[in-house]
């Protein structure tokens, strides 16, 4: 009976409360030109896309389509010529990083700082109290899988355990919202597939909207649940596809029908954009 | 480390002070011996008495504590100067591009040529030796602290922005740590070049201070005292530089 009533009284406006959802995206026609000797050269042509809470969206395209640069300016730290950016209803005008945490390609941890100092970084300067940032920290870095090394510089890491590192750092202030730039393109392949599960059992965990910049298309299906294709300069987006594998992902789903046509749907933009 | 590199390192510390030991056996046994003249090279124990003795008067602690306060002095004026200058024309493409090339013409230039011109201005007393300190020095605390501004990665600034910080926090949390360990590698050699000109310009011209002491003994064949103020220099320097060393290490241990 309550539950009848509820449904009354609340008016169905589905389309608006999904897009105030504090994890939503927003990105409305953006576009961005850069000023060169030359004159102007288009980087980015009204880039259009919503992306729900808790979605994990992957941009792929070749490099210098623009994707990285979207993600900056999705994070605050770059702006665009026309269009805006929005985050859980309200517009991205700089760094929020309550609302959005970024991850780097490199790590780009502070080599004079502790892991765990590296992850209370963002705590630090938001002055939250040294005891229970620590203990925040040492949280994310349980639940990245690095119990034990919160005392360790970066430089006694490997290249997979810094990257860890910068995703905890990414979410110690609990942002619906995680950009990832490329962050795997540094490591080593076996390290890359093994983060890429570490990521999904992070997000599976934490339910974060996660947006994953990368060029390489084995890893855009393996992760996303929405792949957003760009073109060469000046980057647009050429095709959207939705992935239906089931989740958990698995290494054995690789070699399914499904994960090569996808891949392959991929491969036909960015050739096809690419002509030899 | 490994036990190996353990064991090759204790084998150096000893090979090492059998090295130093074996000198000051020699300094003492071969003038003793009479296979030296003794007044050209008085023995180790004899010079070290000079010391005890020089150290008693007080007019050599005068001179000691003179080129002490000159050091001081013209290393407190030039490390900020340096550190200011060098801040703001790195941090200026505009100034960088006008200033850098003539300061590595101005670096290159040995400063001990510019001595006569400083004693003709400003005579031989202690700005004299300040002065001389400070012009020593300052290029080359400016050069290493545009060096430091440079070390500092735009990755971690844009790391910082994008957690929101504010450009006091930018300043103390990034660039300060970032810095550190070239700014004190810079400090630790503009203390020795602040050193090294003080007691030139003491040799060179002047009342005062251990340099001028050194030259007169210099002079006048007294090689006693001489090698005892070699000896206490030699060793003030060594203390100081290994002092900023220990500091380094300790801000530094993540520059591997």
């Amino acid at each position: 009976m309550a539950d009848v009533t509820a449904a009354v009284r609340s008016p169905p406006r589905p389309v608006e409360a999904a897009a105030d959802r504090p994890g939503s995206i927003r990105v409305d026609h953006l576009s961005h030109t850069y000023p060169a000797r030359d004159g102007p050269v288009p980087a980015l042509v009204d880039i259009d896309f919503a992306a729900a809470a808790g979605r994990f969206v992957v941009l792929v395209g070749p490099s210098g389509c623009g994707k990285s640069s979207l993600l900056m300016m999705m994070a605050g730290l770059r702006h665009a010529d026309s269009g805006a950016i929005l985050c859980g209803g309200r517009p991205i005008t700089g760094p929020d990083p309550l609302r959005v945490g970024v991850v780097f390609q490199e790590a780009n941890l502070f080599p004079w700082l502790t892991a765990l100092d590296n992850v209370a970084f963002p705590l630090a300067l938001r002055r939250v109290k040294p005891a229970e940032r620590r203990r925040r920290a040492a949280d994310m870095l349980r639940l990245v899988g690095l119990d034990g090394f919160a005392s360790r510089h970066p430089h006694e890491l490997s290249g997979g355990m810094r990257q860890r590192v910068a995703i905890a750092r990414g979410l110690v202030q609990d942002p619906p919202v995680l950009l990832m730039d490329e962050p795997f393109g540094a490591l080593d392949e076996q390290t890359r597939m093994m983060m890429g599960d570490e990521l999904l059992r992070i997000w599976s965990q934490t339910r974060k909207t996660v947006v994953f910049v990368t060029h390489s298309l084995g890893e855009a299906v393996y992760l996303a649940d929405e792949i957003l294709v760009m073109s060469p300069r000046p980057g647009r987006i050429v095709d959207r596809i939705a992935v239906d594998l089931p989740r958990p992902r698995t290494y054995e789903m690789m070699a399914q029908p499904e994960f090569s046509r996808l891949r392959d749907r991929i491969w036909g933009h960015i050739r096809g954009d690419h002509a030899i | 480390m490994s036990r190996d590199d353990a064991v090759g390192g204790a084998g150096i510390l000893a090979l090492r002070l059998l090295l130093v030991g074996g000198v000051l056996v020699l300094w003492e046994a071969l003038p003793r011996s009479g296979l030296v003249e003794d007044d050209l090279v008085p023995p180790f124990t004899d010079v070290v008495r000079t010391l005890w003795e020089l150290l008693g008067r007080s007019q050599f602690r005068g001179d000691l504590a003179t080129t002490a306060l000159e050091i001081i002095a013209a290393f407190a004026i030039a490390a900020p100067l340096g550190a200011l200058f060098g801040m703001v024309i790195a941090e200026s493409p505009y100034l960088s591009r006008i200033f850098d090339p003539l300061l590595f013409f101005l670096f290159g230039i040995p400063k001990s040529i510019f001595l006569p011109l400083f004693i003709l201005s400003l005579g031989i007393g202690f700005w004299q030796k300040v002065a001389f300190g400070c012009f020593s020095t300052g290029l080359l605390v400016l050069l290493s602290t545009q060096a430091a501004v440079r070390s500092v990665k735009p990755d971690h600034l844009l790391v910082a922005h994008s957690y929101g910080a504010t450009r006091r926090q930018i300043m103390s949390r990034v660039y300060l740590p970032s810095m550190l360990p070239i700014l004190l590698e810079a400090l630790r050699l503009a203390v020795i070049f602040t050193f090294t000109a003080v007691t030139l310009a003491e040799m060179y011209a002047s009342r005062t201070g251990i340099g001028h002491n050194i030259e007169t003994w210099g002079e006048n064949f007294m090689m006693k005292p001489l090698l005892a103020g070699v000896l206490l220099l030699s060793l003030t320097a060594i203390l100081v530089n290994e002092a900023i060393r220990w500091v380094e290490r300790r801000c530094g241990a993540w520059r591997t």
